[in-house]
């Protein structure tokens, strides 16, 4: 690898998320010609717009930020979008137990201190971990060899915090918790801004949403490099040599100086290098992120007029939870459901009409004033070909200590970007810009 | 790993003595808030805190005071003052 370190002019960027297309971006700011090679039919990755009126998008991906996600709010701003509060006015509706409760704001009625002993242990775990590098937290080894259900099994007797945990986890992280490890848990917490901030909608992750939907940064960033974006481009291969590096796809070969892998890691790792990579990007413990979105549309947000705020936390599936997810334009209501963890399997694995019966029925239970949708918009990120998984990859027993060493370390000209190569706000938006920000100043300083 | 652990911070609680007991749950707030402007009349909720972390508020009291509260107690009375009256009277 001579050429190693003679500055690259030209690139491959593998991957059309906001990762990839950040990454992109700033590379051809900088004068580098830049490919980007995407899999899909669209851009966008995880975040994903579906029309539900006239003028009216919704997201069926990712959907959420906060003040804290300022790499974000900058591009929204750079890009001329803006940004609307979601709505948490009124009641919630609770399903925990025999009968359906509504009580004021979002505190689910279970014993207090039960959740409260369980958040002060996961608050715990998170303060003690390195958020830079994990796999250096005290006790490292023991936390990644131990998954969160084991954990929960020893840590917590009262019924409720049993009862809650999953279902914070599936909202958190979208994890089934024997999926992921206790580092990695405690990693994510962190990561992401700690339990309290991750949690809160004013104040927090889930403060605001994109007006007209998220996939609108990732069109307009690829709108910028026009028909330097190949769609359909799926890549099967990545060879380097003395020169150069050749990535492959069905319609052919691509040739350039460095590449940016911009992929969740579970596809990462299915890409066949030349040479082999030292380490892989997944292991057979690492998971798909557990999440079914499902956006049902009302003729309006009529739970509002019952003093309702559309949020609903359930013990029973499919929807575990439920949020108001109204274009701020007005018009249609939207109650979106979040089918995670565990459940996120089952519920995928029904047939389109049981799916959409589940969803339906359970709305109307939990919010009586519901007719029947005129709109119905269900994705399976867990099943999603090209995203293997949904907010992000689940990192399993043993994954921080194997896999984190190198997560961000680049392969002779290959290198890594994606939400999941970020350490901070891992699994979110803004770490996937954050990567794509890193990868750019690795690129510039070859 | 214990609850134990964090919590030798908001120690101080002696039975029967309420200004203690405002200064244990002082030091309290002062931990899950992250903040140091925290008073006995301090509202919980001015200060920023929230449903969740009120629930560690509460997890604190019972492993310190041995008194639990329910979290509509809290809201009823989310300040320090507030809650040292609690634990008095639950006693």
């Amino acid at each position: 690898m001579r050429h190693d370190r003679a500055g690259a002019t030209s690139a491959v960027v593998v991957g059309a998320g906001l990762a990839g297309l950040t990454a992109a971006t700033g590379l051809a700011a900088h004068g580098i010609e830049v490919t980007v090679l995407e899999a899909r039919d669209r851009v966008g990755g995880r975040t994903h717009g579906r029309q539900v009126g006239s003028g009216s998008w919704i997201d069926a991906g990712a959907a959420y930020l906060g003040d804290r996600h300022t790499e974000l709010n900058a591009l929204i701003a750079e890009l001329g979008l803006k940004t609307t509060p979601t709505t948490m006015q009124g009641a919630s509706r609770f399903a925990l137990g025999a009968e359906h409760a509504t009580r004021d704001g979002r505190f689910p009625p279970l014993n207090a201190v039960a959740l409260g002993d369980l958040f002060e242990l996961l608050d715990e775990l998170a303060t003690a971990v390195r958020p830079e590098a994990p796999w250096l937290t005290p006790d490292a080894e023991r936390l990644d060899a131990l998954t969160a259900a084991e954990w929960a099994e020893q840590h917590l007797t009262h019924p409720d915090a049993r009862l809650f945990f999953p279902l914070f986890l599936g909202e958190m992280m979208a994890a089934d918790p024997a999926d992921v490890s206790v580092l990695h848990l405690a990693f994510y917490l962190r990561s992401g801004g700690g339990l309290r901030y991750l949690n809160a909608f004013e104040g927090g992750a889930q403060q605001d949403r994109i007006a007209g939907g998220a996939h609108q940064a990732c069109e307009l960033l690829a709108g910028r490099l026009g028909d330097r974006v190949r769609l359909g481009e799926p890549v099967l291969a990545v060879r380097q040599d003395e020169d150069g590096v050749t990535v492959r796809t069905p319609q052919g070969d691509h040739r350039a100086d460095v590449v940016v892998m911009a992929l969740p890691p579970l596809l990462a790792d299915a890409v066949d290098y030349r040479p082999a990579l030292p380490v892989r990007r997944a292991s057979e413990r690492t998971a798909r992120g557990c999440a079914v979105k499902v956006n049902l549309v009302y003729p309006g947000p009529l739970w509002r007029e019952h003093g309702l705020s559309g949020w609903s936390v359930n013990a029973e599936g499919p929807l575990l939870s439920t949020v108001d997810d109204s274009p701020p334009e007005g018009g249609v209501g939207v109650l979106t459901g979040f089918v995670t963890g565990g459940e996120a399997h089952r519920y995928a694995a029904l047939t389109a009409q049981q799916q959409r019966s589940a969803a339906v029925e359970q709305a109307a239970r939990l919010f009586p004033m519901l007719p029947e949708p005129i709109g119905f918009h269900l994705t399976d990120w867990v099943n999603e070909q090209y995203s293997q998984g949904c907010y992000a990859a689940l990192l399993g027993p043993g994954d921080w200590l194997r896999l984190g060493p190198t997560l961000t370390t680049p392969h002779h000209r290959v290198h890594w970007a994606g939400t999941e190569t970020s350490t901070e706000y891992f699994g979110l938006m803004e770490g996937a810009i954050r990567s794509g920000h890193r990868v750019v100043a690795e690129i510039l300083a070859r | 790993m214990s609850v134990d652990t964090t919590t030798s911070a908001d120690s101080g609680g002696t039975p029967g003595n309420p200004g203690s007991d405002v200064e244990s749950v002082v030091a309290i707030f002062r931990r899950v808030l992250e903040s140091t402007e925290v008073t006995p009349d301090s509202d919980f909720f001015l200060l920023g805190g929230d449903s969740l972390i009120a629930t560690r508020v509460l997890s604190a009291i019972a492993r310190s005071h041995g008194v639990e509260l329910s979290f509509d107690d809290f809201v009823l009375a989310p300040t320090p003052q507030g809650l040292a009256e609690q634990i008095a009277t639950a006693r």
